[in-house]
């Protein structure tokens, strides 16, 4: 084992050799992990391609494609002339210093409540070690602390499980209209994705590395501090960062609810089909996305502490060493500072309103009175369930439901013996049915699988364009080559790099709306234009985060192995060594990619999210519940594999 | 001692549960507001909304002498809510918000006025000229015209009025079917001017949409997606408020909605709305839509 003291995080240390896979005993060598997991995927895709309809017609039916095909270019043809007016513009700028507000306000907030929230639903924190084996150790009911650990692990799972939008129609009740109501309800969805980052990485610290912090008395907070937190602080940083950057960019709910928001107002002028109003709004969008990339870049780079890393700064001055974690934070707070400046008292006004104090209303949160408005939802708490459909309940409404016809009556046609035929399967799916909780698990397939195909689609095409978007390979590859390129082979390098940085920043700048309503312009609505989208956008999400872990790599394991061919390098060395770091992102992104997908069935996929909304928009909260009971236990099943599984895992 | 500390938490979470549970509801009393907050259902573009219902806030605004203010909202939901728990005073709502709101409020909901055409609304189902699709007496013939030729058919927002439950409810009327057993595809593109988009440039065979928005397009969108049906008239959108603002406050804003033509401000808001002038109206001309919601009307899911 190797040695080290736990309680600094400057620890030189190499990559581990990856985990041993789940699930095994010790002493168990052979890899089945690796097949086990890819069987899954293929059943699981199987199973994607055949529980929903995809429509392939407008790719295979020559006639529909060439019709396709002249749609989607006289839609991007619309995106030939921005509108430049100055007072659009000068509303854009409006829109984008409102945005970068809110959204810092809300990442702020988010970052602060789900540190809280994680310290009860982190296992290590709040439960401990514990010497139990198997099914006893996820028991919720063992000790009270563990009830405790569920109990907020549902907590967040909720949290980011209702769609933002969602969380401002409630609180639009509770402090009223305004640029705050968004960055609020931002804030809450996301406190549920950080805290559960938070909580999986500080589980995924090794009991064995913090336990000399234990044994020499320090109880459990004491142990987050030295212990954990230190260990996962450069996951937690660049997770939260990765968040902070994806709230600026497209949180469509700032600004929903009166006040102004890029996204918002991207998602408002397409359904008015101001195509020129919309790409000046994306141009702006791409602005901000850049700017966010280039200031958490630095942040990054301030707190970067490991001194092996490739590009760590070793020499200069004990104070200039130690000022850049104070630069970083500083900068980090005066963004904050700035942000609550600007919605309270900077010139804020949104687009037709007058400049006020936005963050007044927050005064209502305390004052008690606001909160009797949420009985307004109450019947958000009591689900349709239609236990009337499979005989439960009142007798004459179950008859009722008979006579009609529209009762579950499972085994009419083919009796449980004939379960080999696939008939008997067909007349079971069609009864079940009749039952509304059936139908409502059945919409579930939609996001599921286009989140499934989509994060795949979009693993794969981020894997690949990792190599020319990496800065090590392109940029310094001499380092570890011991070549000396000429200076139009540098320059072609750097090129490439330039423009896999621009793809990638496109892909994830536009927002995935902005891509669904592309490819529905050639799909038509439907799943493939979801997954597409999911596909795209993912694929600039992960292949920022992707190469980021390749360029953290010392060059010292490449210039051992390096054999004449970066590429070969790339593959057989730099891929191997972050192959983990990339699973961790992938199943993160996976997660994320339901809920979007969740919110794109709006858009025209169909499925859960459309039933959802469309229940939720004509208050029929009891059915809407029923269906975000459906999202929240899609939410908490994939977030208990993902930790049983343990694919998350702390990189240092 | 750490058990202590948790044992402590989990109780203190529990109390703070039940203190939100049990805090009691009450309806607040009727009083003048010292501020008027304007929403609207949004179904045109936020430029248009934010010009003209800011000219309207202004107008009530020199009327009333209560500072006035017109907040754009881009959910229907959410303006129903805004009205309902009285973040909003005033709201101007379709027939189907309208319905909402009276569902979620009672009483306390109150119709102050609606405008002249609002009365007797129309909508259209329009075709894409290249599709073939002629001039239909009824939607029972567009119904029959339409089996097995695989059309697909637009609607505007799903909360809408006359781009949605409207054009339904006469179309299940008519020809007793869903238009999703019709129809290959039945989408929401969002607003009333892209249903009318979208068919013009052959995205969708079919849509249904209200009339001022198509009356608005330019000939040459027309010409692309001509009208092939239009539907029996039916009552649409009205300002609503809180009955708590007092009757002496909705008096005074009723007497400014129906001045609305005596000012400048007002004059051209009212040649926005295509309208005369702003009339009298009661809930009751809107409990037909109570009915029909409360009847459990098909929407599409």
């Amino acid at each position: 084992m190797r040695t080290q003291p736990p309680i600094t995080c400057n620890v030189a240390t190499t990559h581990r050799p990856p985990a041993a896979p789940p699930f095994s005993p010790e002493g168990d060598k052979r890899p089945w992990g690796v097949w086990a997991a890819i069987f899954t995927i293929a059943v699981l895709l199987v199973a994607a391609f055949t529980a929903v309809e995809w429509d392939f017609s407008s790719l295979t039916d020559p006639d529909q494609r060439r019709l396709a095909l002249g749609r989607m270019w006289s839609w991007m043809a619309a995106f030939r002339h921005p509108d430049f007016s100055p007072e659009f513009l000068r509303h854009s700028w409006a829109l984008t210093l409102q945005t970068l507000s809110a959204a810092v306000i809300g990442t702020f907030l988010a970052i602060i409540a789900a540190i809280l929230l994680a310290l009860g639903s982190s296992r290590a924190v709040s439960v401990g070690e514990e010497n139990l084996k198997g099914w006893r150790r996820d028991f919720p009911l063992r000790r009270p602390a563990a009830l405790f650990c569920s109990l907020c692990r549902i907590i967040q799972d909720v949290l980011r499980a209702v769609p933002d939008f969602v969380w401002a129609v409630i609180l639009v009740a509770i402090i009223g209209l305004g640029p705050l109501t968004g960055a609020l309800a931002l804030a809450l969805n996301i406190t549920g994705i950080l805290a559960k980052i938070y909580s999986e990485l500080w589980d995924s610290v090794d009991e064995k590395s913090y336990e000399q912090v234990r044994a020499s008395g320090a109880g459990r907070l004491t142990a987050l501090f030295y212990g954990i937190g230190p260990l996962a602080a450069r996951s937690v940083q660049s997770f939260t960062l990765m968040r902070a950057e994806c709230a600026i960019r497209n949180a469509a709910v700032i600004g929903a609810v009166g006040g102004g928001g890029l996204g918002s107002d991207i998602w408002y002028q397409i359904q008015f089909g101001a195509w020129s109003k919309v790409t000046t709004l994306l141009l702006f969008t791409l602005a901000l996305t850049l700017s966010a990339d280039l200031v958490s870049n630095f942040i990054r780079r301030q707190l970067r502490s490991d001194s092996n890393h490739p590009r760590a700064v070793r020499t200069g001055s004990l104070f200039r060493q130690l000022a850049r974690s104070y630069v970083a934070v500083g900068v980090a707070l005066a963004i904050v500072g700035w942000s609550f400046w600007f919605m309270g008292w900077g010139n804020n006004a949104p687009p037709g309103q007058e400049r006020r104090n936005f963050l007044l209303p927050a005064v209502e949160l305390v004052s008690g009175e606001a909160w009797r408005n949420i009985s307004f939802f109450e019947r958000m708490l009591q689900p349709e369930i239609d236990l009337a459909a499979v005989g439960i309940g009142d007798a004459d409404e179950v008859e009722a439901r008979r006579a009609a016809g529209t009762s579950v009556n499972l085994f009419a046609e083919y009796g449980p013996l004939s379960a080999w035929r696939p008939a008997a399967w067909r007349a079971w799916e069609e009864e079940l049915s009749h039952w509304f909780g059936w139908r409502v698990i059945k919409s579930a397939a939609v996001p599921l699988a286009m989140a499934l195909v989509g994060t795949l689609l979009g693993v794969a095409a981020a894997g690949l364009l990792s190599y020319p978007h990496s800065f090590s390979f392109m940029w310094e590859s001499s380092h570890f080559t011991g070549e000396s390129p000429p200076w139009w082979l540098k320059l072609l390098r750097r090129l490439q790099m330039v423009i896999a940085r621009l793809t990638g920043l496109i892909s994830r700048g536009v927002p995935e709306v902005m891509w669904a309503f592309l490819f529905i312009s050639f799909f038509g609505p439907g799943l493939l234009a979801g997954m597409m989208a999911i596909a795209i956008h993912s694929t600039g999400v992960l292949v920022r985060v992707f190469s980021e872990s390749i360029d953290n790599i010392p060059y010292r394991r490449f210039e051992q192995s390096f054999s004449g061919s970066r590429a070969a390098c790339f593959g057989l060395v730099a891929v191997p060594v972050a192959w983990r770091d990339w699973l961790t992102y992938s199943f993160f992104q996976f997660e994320a990619n339901v809920r979007t997908a969740v919110v794109l069935g709006i858009v025209g996929a169909g499925g859960l999210g459309f039933q959802f909304s469309f229940n939720f928009e004509w208050f029929r909260f009891e059915k809407a519940a029923t269906y975000l009971m459906m999202i929240i236990a899609l939410t908490i099943i994939i977030d208990r594999i993902s930790r049983l599984l343990r694919f998350s895992r702390v990189s240092r | 001692m750490r058990q202590k500390f948790f044992d402590s938490l989990v109780l203190t979470m529990a109390l703070a549960v039940m203190a939100l549970i049990f805090t009691p509801l009450s309806v607040s009393a009727a009083q003048a507001p010292d501020k008027i907050t304007i929403v609207a259902i949004p179904d045109d573009s936020a430029e248009n909304m934010r010009e003209f219902f800011g000219l309207i806030a202004r107008h009530i605004e020199a009327a009333t002498g209560i500072p006035t203010e017109y907040v754009h909202v881009e959910n229907y939901a959410a303006t129903v809510t805004a009205l309902a728990t009285g973040r909003a005073q005033l709201a101007w709502f379709g027939a189907v918000t309208t319905a909402q709101a009276y569902l979620m409020m009672g009483d306390e909901l109150e119709v102050v006025a609606a405008r002249d055409i609002d009365k007797e609304f129309i909508s259209y189902f329009i075709a894409n000229a290249e599709a073939g699709i002629g001039p239909v007496s009824d939607l029972k013939e567009l119904a029959e015209m339409a089996a097995g030729k695989n059309w697909t058919f637009t609607f505007g927002s799903k909360s809408s009025t006359s781009s949605h439950l409207m054009p339904r409810n006469f179309f299940a009327d008519q020809s007793g079917k869903r238009p999703e057993q019709v129809f290959r595809t039945v989408a929401y593109s969002g607003s009333h001017d892209v249903v009318l988009q979208k068919v013009a440039n052959g995205e969708f065979h079919l849509g249904g949409l209200g009339q001022p928005p198509y009356d608005r397009a330019s000939a040459e969108l027309q010409a692309k997606a001509p009208i092939i049906y239009t539907t029996p008239k039916f009552t649409n959108y009205c300002f609503a408020t809180r009955a708590s603002l007092g009757r002496e406050t909705i008096d005074q804003i009723h007497a400014a909605l129906l001045g609305l033509h005596e000012s400048e401000e007002g004059r051209q808001a009212l040649g926005y709305l295509k309208s005369e002038g702003f009339v009298d109206a009661d809930i009751s001309e809107w409990m037909g839509y109570v009915e029909l919601l409360k009847s459990g009307v098909d929407i599409g899911n």
